[in-house]
């Protein structure tokens, strides 16, 4: 798999999460990021992820793309599907709270590893979530 | 994981097959211009297969797929009975599942699609011009059979094909199931004490075949501590954490105690950020020191002789 500055993937199953995760470890790790970011990065996009496989009840797509400031690196993913969209996006944000009998732990956490998160969501056509993390440049 | 792979998505049944003929517009009008077709196929289906092969034995690729004087004659053989099939005029199950049986057949030995593909475009190469010389056919009628040729012959590559990705699809499947069942050794490393090392992430299936052996070796062996070892575990998200959640408690059931070992850095930081809680649970950094700690548990002691 070639390491991209940019890219897609389609999430329709279990096994789209996997590759997820492997085309953002080796993005994230060839744009110089460092082994702690890298697996905080990942451990972001397993959760979106599974989110759009698990949560939406339809397909989605992962997109992502490595930012270049001076002395920084950043990489912006962000995760689309078309499925039953988020009622209320601040109560989906709220530690604990869950529709679908896990954890409820997934978008919050997901706030915390990342340095940004922006969520549209609209019932019935669909959510896109939005991420953002920096760091410093090798 | 789910199942999608056992079940054939790929492979045709014959009411499948049925929309498909729909889907190139194959008609019955199609049938019977194949079949015009079929007094000429009949006559020259002999030199038909012997240009043909003669044109697949120029290639060392191919050639060796025709194997010795005997099975050359058998393929022969099979392959004027095609040629005969496709001007038959009968495209029923019958037809359908020959075309499968085919598909499986050249998937088994290997022959790649690329080769299977291009002895049609060679067949067609040889027929084409005797279509339109034929003087029994007018232009209109040549035209016809032209298009259902291309139709019909469409219609048996999209079965083969079908067929070499479903056989594919087979192999993938069964090797995932054995990687499942290969990924996920439990041991036991002392009297009581049950290792099992965990390689790469954690999903559904993995858990439940991860947790069924793990239980049932924890009662084999009569454990009181089992140590899951996440060393080899990339990242844990919430649904990773929550599956090991779940295995701990079970085991908790049993009346034995888990230890988790191999605890990273940057996994310890992820599932602080994550704020996901295992303040219940015992944790160590090595599997080294988690025996250390099965070992305390269990009331032994292990003294280095040498310095007695």
């Amino acid at each position: 798999m070639a390491n991209q500055e940019a890219g897609e993937n389609p999430i329709k199953s279990e096994g789209d999460i996997v590759t997820c995760r492997k085309l953002i470890r080796n993005a994230a790790v060839a744009a110089g990021f460092g082994m702690t970011d890298v697996t905080r990065i990942v451990t972001a996009v397993s959760e979106l992820a599974r989110n759009v496989y698990v949560h939406s009840g339809s397909d989605g797509v992962m997109r992502w793309e490595i930012l270049h400031q001076p002395g920084q690196i950043g990489i912006h993913l962000e995760f689309e599907d078309y499925g039953k969209g988020i009622p209320d996006v601040d109560q989906a944000m709220e530690v604990g709270f869950t529709t679908a009998g896990t954890m409820g732990m997934g978008l919050s956490g997901v706030k915390r590893l990342m340095d940004d998160i922006n969520i549209k969501s609209e019932v019935g056509v669909g959510t896109t979530i939005t991420v953002e993390k920096w760091g410093r440049a090798k | 994981m789910n199942h999608s792979h056992s079940n054939s998505k790929y492979i045709s049944n014959f009411n499948s097959w049925a929309e498909q003929k729909r889907f190139v517009n194959f008609t019955d009008e199609d049938a019977a211009l194949l079949q015009k077709l079929h007094p000429f196929a009949v006559d020259y289906a002999d030199v038909f297969v012997e240009k043909l092969y003669e044109h697949l034995q120029k290639f060392p690729d191919t050639k060796r797929f025709l194997g010795d004087e005997k099975m050359l004659m058998r393929l022969k053989l099979a392959q004027k009975a095609y040629f005969m099939d496709l001007t038959s005029g009968d495209y029923g199950e019958g037809y359908f599942k020959s075309r499968i049986k085919v598909g499986i057949a050249h998937q088994r030995i290997g022959l790649p699609p690329r080769i299977y593909m291009s002895t049609y475009c060679y067949y067609m190469q040889l027929m084409i011009p005797q279509i339109y010389s034929n003087p029994t056919f007018d232009v209109e009628t040549a035209n016809g059979i032209f298009s259902a040729l291309h139709k019909i012959i469409n219609l048996d590559q999209e079965l083969a094909i079908s067929a070499y990705i479903h056989a594919t699809d087979e192999v993938i499947s069964r090797q995932t199931e054995e990687i499942l069942e290969m990924s996920t050794p439990v041991i036991q490393i002392w009297e009581g004490v049950v290792a099992a090392p965990i390689i790469g992430m954690l999903d559904s299936g993995r858990t439940q075949q991860f947790m069924e052996r793990l239980l049932e070796t924890i009662v084999q062996t009569n454990s009181p501590v089992a140590l899951i070892d996440i060393t080899g575990v990339p990242q844990i998200d919430t649904a990773t954490a929550q599956h090991l959640i779940d295995t701990i408690n079970a085991v908790k059931l049993l009346g034995s105690q888990v230890i988790i070992t191999g605890v990273r850095p940057v996994i310890a930081q992820t599932l602080v950020h994550l704020g996901i809680d295992l303040s219940g649970i015992i944790t160590r950094p090595t599997m080294a020191l988690g025996l250390k700690v099965a070992l305390d548990k269990l009331s032994i002691k292990v003294v280095d002789v040498s310095k007695e």
